[in-house]
């Protein structure tokens, strides 16, 4: 079907594209304007604003550790079960169908689940198969595995550590390879109660940084386009910028992908030994060319924070609002859930908040700092729309400012920054930026040859009004949301890598899985006829 | 042979799942229990339920919700069956039911520590608390220590006070015994305490997770509470993902509720609320405990064992044998696919709710 969407104001970053014009679609891709040809459909967007599908790159959406915080929270008291939509916690991890609508309602297409353990990578891929409308795409976590701390242990080639991070892809088909806390995982599982960069794994002898370093290696070798996704040690501890930097340094030059650095820009000022270390954070950023970040803003409200970074989930047990928690010592990484409550009148929770705000308007280059709130752990991703608009006005910044502890926003920035987004970087940070991160080159532009999620919104001066309820959204060509609302369930793909390797790790590994374990590795297979969706999986291409 | 039999008689697969359909169509309070299958058929069951407004519930709910009943009201450390095979060098088992609930763990986890990376194949010191009726079943690898299960809550409590340096209650075994533990599960390196949700009540669960939390002032201990049978877990999950809520959820006001007593199969039952009920049993082919039931639509294997015909009953396969199937893996801890070991031509109980699904009037809406 040849479909126009007419006269809107197309934002497309990827291309230098800043003006009204048309945008037609045929056969679920972008085209060129045909000569002479009459669209099928058209869709008038005069007065509005027209940009390709949003992209997160980091929203905890599904898997085990999801699933068990939705458990771990039925919304009820156990005398009454209420309706769900009226109760505080309704929206800390919604149910997969919804989660679905919800993103595309706000113009979203494709979600990236960002801590999938291989063990649970087909539990996590059943739960992506179950939410509809998005593509969706998973990062498969390793760093505190013992095969990889084992390779290391033993000082084994680069080669042998590349083919397991290719196996290990192919057998939980991910997207790409995330590190959390390397080593604080495994350490913990020995009695170690703190864990920094250049502290070293009991029982392998093997340090923090090697294990960020091997692994930042191999994806870069492999040529798997997104690269190493790194949740630093000491998340969440005052003074912990001084991690976030000494990982930054680490990178040396190869790409590396920080997540969340919101979670990590702590400094010991004031009188409460705790302040925002925005500034330098951002400024290390912005003087390297090779390190990207995304934020994990904090909103305000009750969330369950949802974390594979063990070791501080059970050092913050004690803080859960409500109280109640879960540790998992898992077979790597494990999980760790603990409910919170980012409260207004908390100073803590304040500077949280000022230190996203100021990470996004510190850093330059909208191309590098990626929208995210680390959905729950910040804020629940319906709070994105709210989240544009105090980027694009410095006013209703200094509104919410007003109403929080003076003495939170005395140890930030963040009342002295005067920069507001405009649309065209509000479109790079959320469409163009985050498809080239990931390698999806038909993806976050509107070229001819694009995938054609397009998302247009009316240019309403209430900006969270307008990224709340997209005027219309195409996934594929099709219209799946009208003014807000979904008309049409389809159900996407997920997005997937698979690097190049040498077949002997498949006995390798299989050899290693009867002998440590006793158990089959038959066992971590996600094969497609079990997700029950025709085509679940497209390939993305790995770079040469 | 026959697959499909309406008021017992033999019937067409087809006239089956129409009959079905038509059951359900007229029914006001729909329920589907049971829910014995893998995850392709709670996946169609769950589906089913929202459409129909019917209430979703799983043969071993009870143990389901006890263990989970501790994890949404205070805090649990857990751990894998893998990590604990692997690393476990005390293991505290508690009450009676562990090897129905996992026949393979004297194979898995009471053997030596498997030799790792500075940990070279030591012993596991294995203590078991009340086993009752499987004290023999401990070996000569365990240390047996109380019998009664009546006795555990209170040993339990005694361990926990001596394990923090209180002073205990008498407790069933002599004070010698209970410091020789409470010492012993102190010192251990990665201690693992297991119990099935089966045989003990929701406070002893609770007092365990307190005593394993208290050991992790100074060591490193979790637990690993075991699975119920029946694909138990793994239904839990679905209904986690596609419902927000654990099974007993009912979805007759078009949007999930959770409640453990409303939407108890047997008291709907029971009390005459539902009027139709589609009963799942794949694995095993067990038929539900009630006596008067109201029309049921049976999704099981050949031989259940009615005290009475169902209105519909379609004979399906077993997940794993009869057909592939995702299942949760006692020994892995998580959801796998098995491979069928003798295919067969029997329906899976995910495409039978399908095709009823298809004869029912109306569309899902989003």
């Amino acid at each position: 079907m040849l479909t126009r969407i007419a006269g809107g104001r197309v934002i497309d970053p990827a291309n230098g594209r800043d003006g009204v014009g048309d945008v037609w679609m045929r056969d679920g891709r972008i085209i060129d304007a045909p000569q002479g040809a009459r669209a099928e459909a058209t869709y008038d967007a005069a007065g509005k604003i027209v940009m390709a599908g949003a992209i997160d790159i980091h929203s905890h959406i599904a898997g085990w550790n999801v699933n068990t915080a939705r458990l771990l929270l039925p919304d009820y008291h156990r005398a009454a079960a209420r309706r769900p939509a009226e109760t505080p916690l309704s929206n800390a991890v919604l149910p997969a169908f919804e989660t679905g609508c919800r993103y595309a309602a706000m113009g979203f297409t494709t979600v990236v689940e960002p801590a999938v353990s291989p063990h649970y990578a087909l539990h996590a891929h059943l739960e992506l198969a179950d939410i509809p409308i998005i593509d969706k795409a998973t990062l498969t976590v390793l760093g505190n595995d013992d095969y990889l701390l084992g390779l290391l242990h033993a000082n084994e080639s680069d080669a042998a550590i590349e083919d397991y991070v290719a196996w290990t892809l192919d057998m939980s088909r991910g997207l790409g390879i995330k590190v959390v806390n390397a080593g604080g995982a495994a350490a913990f599982k020995e009695n170690v109660r703190a864990f920094s960069f250049d502290d070293v794994v009991p029982s392998y002898g093997v340090s923090s940084r090697r294990i960020v370093k091997a692994l930042q290696h191999a994806v870069n070798k492999l040529g798997v386009p997104h690269p190493l996704h790194v949740h630093c040690n000491n998340l969440g501890l005052a003074g912990n910028a001084e991690t976030a930097l000494t990982t930054i340094a680490a990178a040396e030059g190869l790409p590396l992908h920080l997540a969340h650095l919101q979670f990590y820009g702590y400094g010991k000022e004031g009188d409460r030994g705790f302040s925002s270390a925005a500034a330098p954070l951002a400024e290390a950023v912005n003087a390297v060319r090779n390190v990207t970040i995304d934020v994990g803003q904090v909103m305000f409200g009750p969330t369950v924070t949802i974390s594979s970074d063990v070791l501080r989930q059970f050092n913050a047990r004690h803080q859960a609002r409500p109280r109640k928690w879960l540790i998992l010592d898992g077979d790597a990484n494990g999980a760790g859930i603990v409910p919170y409550d980012y409260r207004r009148t908390d100073f803590y929770n304040a500077v949280q908040w000022a230190v996203g705000l100021e990470l996004f308007l510190l850093i330059e280059d909208p191309w590098r700092v990626y929208f995210t709130t680390d959905h729950p752990n910040g804020a629940h991703f319906t709070t994105y729309p709210e989240i544009f608009a105090l980027l694009m006005s410095r006013d209703l910044r200094a509104q919410w400012m007003a109403e929080l502890p003076p003495a939170a926003m005395a140890v930030s920035t963040l009342p002295s920054i005067a920069r507001e987004y405009s649309l065209f970087e509000i479109a790079t940070m959320t469409r163009a930026a985050p498809a080239r991160l990931l390698g999806l080159t038909d993806r976050g532009h509107l070229n001819a040859g694009a995938v054609a999620d397009v998302a247009v919104y009316e240019d309403d001066a209430d900006r969270a009004r307008m990224f709340r309820a997209a005027a219309f959204l195409f996934k594929d060509g099709e219209l799946v949301v009208r003014d807000g609302s979904v008309t049409q369930v389809r159900f996407g793909r997920a997005l997937t890598v698979r690097p190049e390797r040498d077949r002997a790790i498949d006995r390798r590994m299989k050899a290693y899985y009867e002998d440590r374990y006793g158990l089959s590795d038959e066992l971590l297979k996600v094969p497609e006829h079990a997700l029950g969706r025709p085509e679940p999986f497209e390939r993305v291409p790995c770079v040469s | 042979m026959e697959q499909a039999w309406i008021a017992g008689k033999p019937a067409a697969l087809d006239a089956a799942i129409a009959e079905a359909a038509s059951l359900l169509a007229a029914s006001r309070c729909p329920l589907i229990a049971g829910l014995g299958t893998d995850i392709a058929g709670a996946r169609a069951a769950i589906a089913l339920a929202q459409r129909a407004g019917a209430v979703i519930d799983h043969m071993h709910s009870e143990a389901v919700l006890r263990d989970l009943d501790v994890m949404r009201s205070s805090g649990v450390m857990m751990t894998t069956p893998g990590e604990t095979h692997v690393r476990a060098d005390t293991l505290l088992l508690a009450g009676p039911g562990l090897l129905e609930a996992w026949p393979q763990l004297p194979q898995r986890l009471f053997g030596k520590l498997p030799h790792a990376q500075g940990d070279p194949g030591a012993e596991r010191r294995i203590f078991w608390l009340c086993p009752g009726r499987d004290a023999n079943l401990a070996g000569s690898t365990g240390k047996i220590v109380g019998k009664n299960p009546g006795d555990l809550a209170g040993l339990i409590a005694a361990l926990r006070a001596r394990a923090a340096g209180r002073p205990a209650q008498k407790a069933s075994v002599s004070s010698k015994t209970l410091d020789e533990v409470a010492a012993a599960i102190k010192a251990a390196r990665f201690g693992v305490a297991i119990w099935s949700a089966g045989t003990l009540d929701a406070l002893i669960i609770e007092m365990l997770c307190g005593l394993v939390d208290d050991l992790n002032a100074t060591t490193r201990f979790s637990t690993l509470p075991l699975s119920a049978a029946d694909n138990a877990d793994g239904v839990l999950d679905a209904c986690g993902w596609m419902a927000g809520f654990p099974m007993r959820t009912g979805f007759g006001r078009g949007f999930p509720q959770h409640d453990p007593w409303l939407f108890d199969s047997r008291r709907l039952v029971d009390s005459g609320e539902t009027d139709c009920v589609v009963w799942i049993s794949a694995y095993r082919a067990a038929a539900p405990g009630w006596r008067d039931a109201p029309p049921t639509i049976a999704l099981t294997g050949r031989e259940a064992g009615f005290r009475s015909p169902p209105r519909v009953h379609i004979e399906v396969g077993r997940p794993g044998i009869d057909h592939d199937g995702v299942q949760h893996v006692a020994s892995l801890g998580a959801l796998a696919s098995i491979g069928a070991t003798q295919p067969s031509e029997r329906i899976s109980v995910a495409d039978a709710i399908a095709r009823i699904a298809a004869a029912l009037p109306g569309e899902r809406s989003c």
